[in-house]
Parts: structure tokens; sequence; C-alpha cells
């Protein structure tokens, strides 16, 4: 009777806690409920915020999460300062914020950064100051083949590649044609990861480059179809890629073609705005887990973001990467000495990150000291369901792009 | 070589509002000399206004009626507020006036309705003809035989009727015609709604057949001033038929390697040619 109530007691408390964490209790840093008040210690984020789209909602939930951190002790008593700079989808203006950030405010790394454009221009200048980038978010290849960057998304040559894999497994696809912006370091690559793989696997897969200021997607599907494939890949922006999937609807090819994409797809607009010919139609490469599920460190994500982030802070994938950047960098900060965290030290640590665990990620994160970073390669396929997305595939597909080559064999010496 | 059949068919869709606006600009023109540069960026609100009524469950033709009328609406206010403080100077500068009126209206636009992915959708979507392996909605369809009648109506207007006589001759001589006792005020109003109705419907048709995008919508201008000038600003039919061209040639260019990944710039190129072989005529604009 006594164990009986025990337990009962027991049990109770936890699904207590665990309905507390569930219900706006965030989980982070020390977790001991004081106010960090020591020396601030500076990071940096850039963003690209004013322009064709807005990608500030990484380093709004990173800013989040050093919050809940500086409320809970800090690191190690002191508390972070997280300064986000937008640099307008302008490549000067993205000079100018890194050079800000790194040489005047003197920041200890950048967390959160999630710009289109400043990877090629800042990338020198963070390996000539050892300033080391926890990115949320990266696109073009430079952010891929940097010393000193590390997104922790897995970009849009990852992104096409598992998701062809996936449609040649699940729909056995042995053509495919790869549609892709004609944007400098985005068009001769990002399709490219899918091809390759093909070569590799007997799948055919063709690439098209299209210019993305034109009005005529009618033509583009037209000529993707002309090439007979099982399935296309759509690897452009949303904005891009909602009216591809009317004319494919309008051209009857929903019905003839399987239609695949990489992750911009997935945002809670599209399924509305696709409309019903692509309900059950249409399967998307998730970077993370899904923003609904239910594993506890994406229910602590999503405690954080209302217990400190902005009413109005997106609570979309990229907000899951800020959220990811911070925790990891916050890890990192933690073991080190509080009085002697300096750039140097802070970049040493960052580095030396490796099988950093949550279940918004299908594998361990790590950091490493190799000449590039792009660890998160694997990922959960999903599908337009009625009004939103479901996850169709088992678990994740890990990318077999023969260009990971080098990095599969860093992650085989670190053990992951 | 690949069929090239069903990339002009399916360029006639296209083509068609190119030509469509192409009739609009010019019927501004040539009733009071102005180059409207904000005709798309009309265009892009009606669109996004239609779109709103649509997503509060409008019925479509108060929804259309509604995005007609906002560009009306602007148009003709700036056509009566603004336009007379440039009523005197060079036809360029007049021109420049409404670039203004363009960018204020797109900066306006994606302001109030931000950057989500939208699709304008008609009815006219749901039926399709079937031509040489492409199909062609009926809104496409609608679009070009808008783009005829539109072409035959407003020819008449101008050719025939005594608003249209007055509307060529205040954009000849404004003074003159002031003095002769045409009223300049009623001409003008008469010019500025029908540019504005014209901009509204393509507008419409655009966001459905294009991509409700502001910045793209407001930046389908350009294609329809290539049309325009290639009709020299004065010829309609030459007009419509250069708009279903610089739509085929688009829509063609999508199978030519190496240019493909470049090919919005078909209408600036098609412009060049045309502003560059009647030098004469075109000086003017």
């Amino acid at each position: 009777m006594n164990i009986k109530l025990h337990s009962f007691i027991a049990a109770t408390a936890l699904l207590a806690s665990g309905a507390a964490m569930a219900q706006g209790k965030p989980v982070c840093g020390l977790n001991n409920g004081k106010a960090a008040s020591g020396e601030p210690i500076a990071l940096g984020a850039v963003v690209g915020k004013t322009g064709p789209d807005d990608f500030s909602a990484s380093a709004l939930a990173s800013q989040a999460y050093f919050k809940c951190v500086n409320a809970n002790g800090g690191i190690n008593g002191r508390p972070v300062e997280l300064t986000i700079v937008d640099d307008q989808w302008n490549p000067e203006v993205a000079a100018q914020a890194a050079a800000k950030l790194v040489k005047d405010r003197k920041v200890l790394a950048m967390v959160g950064s999630s710009s289109f454009v400043e990877c090629g221009v800042n990338a020198k200048l963070y390996a000539q100051e050892d300033v080391m980038v926890i990115a949320g978010v990266g696109v073009p290849r430079e952010c891929f083949f940097a010393k000193n960057y590390a997104p922790v998304n897995a970009g849009p040559r990852v992104s096409a590649t598992v998701v062809a894999m996936y449609a040649a497994q699940t729909y056995k696809a042995k053509k495919m044609v790869c549609v892709i912006p004609n944007i400098p370091s985005l068009g001769n690559w990002a399709c490219d990861g899918a091809k390759d793989w093909g070569k590799a696997n007997g799948v055919d897969v063709d690439v098209i480059a299209i210019d993305p200021g034109s009005p005529d997607a009618t033509s583009t599907m037209l000529q993707a179809a002309a090439k007979k494939p099982d399935a296309i890949i759509l690897n452009v922006p949303k904005g891009i890629m909602v009216p591809m999937l009317a004319a494919a609807e309008q051209q009857g090819l929903a019905k003839k073609i399987h239609f695949v994409s990489s992750t911009p797809a997935y945002n809670f607009d599209v399924p509305k705005t696709i409309g019903a010919a692509w309900n059950g139609n249409f399967d998307i490469h998730l970077e993370f887990m899904p923003v609904e599920s239910a594993g506890a460190d994406n229910l602590n994500w999503k405690a954080t973001m209302d217990a400190y982030g902005g009413k109005t802070d997106p609570r979309d994938s990229f907000a899951q990467a800020g959220y990811l950047a911070a925790r990891i960098a916050t890890e990192a900060l933690l073991k080190m000495d509080p009085k002697k965290i300096d750039r140097a030290g802070v970049s040493a640590a960052l580095r030396g990150v490796k099988g950093f665990k949550s279940d918004i990620l299908c594998r361990p994160f790590y950091v490493g000291d190799g000449a590039r970073h792009n660890a998160n390669s694997s990922g959960p396929i999903a599908q337009v369901s009625g009004n939103g997305f479901k996850q169709v595939s088992q678990g994740c597909l890990m990318a077999a792009d023969p260009e990971l080559s080098d990095l599969r064999g860093q992650e085989k010496k670190l053990g992951l | 070589m690949p069929d090239l059949l069903p990339f002009l068919i399916s360029g006639l869709g296209v083509g068609a509002v190119y030509a469509l606006s192409g009739v609009g600009l010019v019927v501004l023109y040539r009733s009071s000399g102005v180059l409207n540069f904000a005709f798309g960026a009309l265009g892009a609100v009606a669109a996004y206004v239609a779109w709103s009524a649509l997503d509060h469950e409008w019925p479509l033709v108060l929804a259309v009626l509604a995005a007609v009328a906002t560009s009306v609406a602007i148009s003709l206010a700036y056509g009566r507020l603004l336009a007379p403080y440039l009523a005197e100077r060079e036809p360029t500068v007049r021109s420049i006036g409404t670039l203004g009126l363009a960018l204020v209206v797109l900066g306006l636009t994606e302001w109030f309705w931000g950057e989500q992915p939208r699709r304008l959708v008609l009815p006219t979507d749901s039926g399709a003809i079937e031509f040489a392996d492409v199909r062609l909605t009926y809104t496409r369809v609608l679009g070009l035989v808008t783009a005829v009648s539109m072409m035959a109506a407003v020819g008449l207007l101008l050719a025939r009727t005594r608003i249209g006589l007055a509307m060529r001759a205040l954009a000849d001589q404004r003074g003159l015609s002031a003095i002769l006792g045409i009223r300049v005020l009623q001409v003008d109003t008469a010019a500025w709604v029908i540019s504005g109705a014209f901009a509204g419907v393509c507008g419409l048709l655009l966001g459905n057949i294009v991509r409700l995008q502001a910045t793209v919508l407001t930046f389908l201008v350009i294609p329809a001033f290539a049309a325009a000038i290639i009709g020299r600003l004065s010829s309609l039919p030459v007009t419509v038929a250069a708009g279903l061209g610089v739509g085929m040639l688009e829509a063609v260019a999508v199978l030519a390697p190496g240019f493909s990944p470049f090919r919005t710039a078909t209408p600036f190129l098609i412009a060049l040619l045309a502003i560059v072989s009647w030098r004469d005529v075109s000086r003017k604009a």
C-alpha cells in the first residue's frame, strides 16, 4: 500500500513537472532562477530583416533563450548581451554590420545569425579575427564552406538531396528535375547534391536554373515536364514556389508528376495558399523536427519563446534554429572559467562542441576545427495535409551527398 | 529541336495581359501625354484588394469592383490633385511623376499586406482549353479576349467619339484646346479613370496568371511599355500584337540554353531594339 502511494506521488510529481515544462516554465542555462549580474558577455548576430524576406526569427529566438539564461544564473553569474544587426540583404551593409560587431563591440562570438548575403562578405573577417559564428540559418554555398561559420540548419543542397532520396525511395523515381534560382553560389551548387547523389545511385537528375524574377512560371513547368520526370524537386523560395505549383496545377501536372520541395516550403501559410490539389501530394524536407513535435527540447523551445520572446516573434523552423544556436553557445560557455572568457577561449570552446543532443535535431550537432561545417545533414519529410503538414518519413533521412564525404570522415573521427 | 508550340501558346496567356496593359498605357499617353509608370503598381494594389475581399468571403463581383474602384480612385486622385501641378512641364517630367506614385503605392502595398506568399484564385481558373499539350485556363483566354476587344473599343473611343477627340486635342495642345472650350478637367478625369480601370483589370489578371507579389506586379509595367513602344505609342493594333509577341518570346526563351536564367531581360531587350529602330518617334518616349 505504502509503496503504491509512494510511486503514485512520484508519478504525479513527474507528470506535474513535465506539464509545467509543457506549460511554459522553460529550462535554460544553470536554471537556478537567479538574475545574472556580473560583467556582460557580448555576442552578436547579423540577420537579413529588411528585404525580400524577413530572416530575423532566428536571432529573436536566440535572444529569447539568452534572456531566459540571464534570468537563471547567466553564464556562471555573467549575463549575455546579444546585439542583433539588420544587414538589409545588402552585402555592403552586412560588411559594416560585422565590422561594427567584431571590431567596435568586440563580440566574443556570433550566435543566431541568419543572413543570405553575409557569409560571402564576412567569412574572411571572421577567420582573421577568429570569431566563431554559430549561425541559425545559412543559405548560399559560402555559409557551409567557411572555417569559422557553423550553421545549425542543413542548407538548400542537403535539403534537395534528402528530398530527392525520399522521392527515389517512396515513388521509385528514376528521373527527376531540380529547379533552382539562378543566383550566384546557389544556382550552380544547391541542386548538384541531388544530381551527384543521383549519378552514384542510378537516378538521372536534371537541373533547371531559372530567372527568379521571371513572371512566367508556366514555361518553367512545361520545360521541366518536357523532360518526362517522375519527380520534380523545387528548390526555390516559397514566393516563387507558389506560382510554380499554381502553374503546375493548371497544366494538370499535379496528378502526373510527384512534386517535392526543399525546406523553404515548410511554412504554415503554404498549404492553404497552394490549394486542395496538393493535399497529400507535396512532400517537403524539414531541417529540424516538425514545429509541433512533442519532444522535450522542442516543448522547451516553445516555452522559452512564450516566456521570453516577443508576442509577434515567429515560432517557425528559423526560431528553432536560433534556439539551438543559443543553447549550443550557452552550454559551451558554461564549461569555461567565468573570469577568463575571452574571444580565443570562446572560439576554442565552440570548436570543441561535439555530441550536442536535442530532439529538435535528427543527429547530434558538432562544430569541430575543420575547414568547413555542415553538421546538420539529415531531416524528416513532411507532407502537405489539409491546412497543415504531417510527417511521412519514418524518422529522418541522412543526405548521401558525395560532397559531404569530408565531413563524414570528420564525424567518424569524432565518434558520431 | 524541342517542340516550341506549347511554349508559344503558354506565352499567349501572359502576352495577352501585356497587350492589355499596353493599350491602357497608350490610352493615357494619347489623352494626356503622360507615360504612366504607376500602371503596374495600381494593378498590384487592386490585386491585393481583391485577394483581401475574397479572403473575407466577399462575392467575386464585389471583390472585382472593389479592386477596380481602388485603382481608379488612386489614379483619379493623382490625376486631379498632383498631375495638374506638372501639367505645364515636359512629358518626361510628367512621366517621372507617375514613377513617384508607383513607388509610394508599391511601398504602401508591401507594408500593409506583407511578404507572405499568396495566390489570387479566380473562378475562371477551374476550366481550361487544351491546345498543343498546353492548357490555357479560362482566365488567360479571358485576358486574350479582353485585350482584343478593348483594343477595338478604345480605338473607337479615341477615333469616333467627342470625348476621344477632346482627349487627343488635349494631349496635343493643352493650352490651345482649353481656349477652344474643351472642358479640360472633365477630359482629364476621363483619361485617368479609364487608365485606372485598365490598371485594375490588368492587375487582377496578372495577379492570377503571374504571381501575387507587389514588386513583381509593379515592374510588369516594363514589358507593357515594350509593347507600347513597339506600337510607337499610337497604334493600338500594333501594341496588342507586340504585347502578345513579347509574352511568347519570353516563354520560348526558356528553351534558349544560357539565356534562359536571364529571360526577364527579354522585354528590355525588345524595348531597346524598338527604341533604336524607331528613333524618331520613340524620342518622345
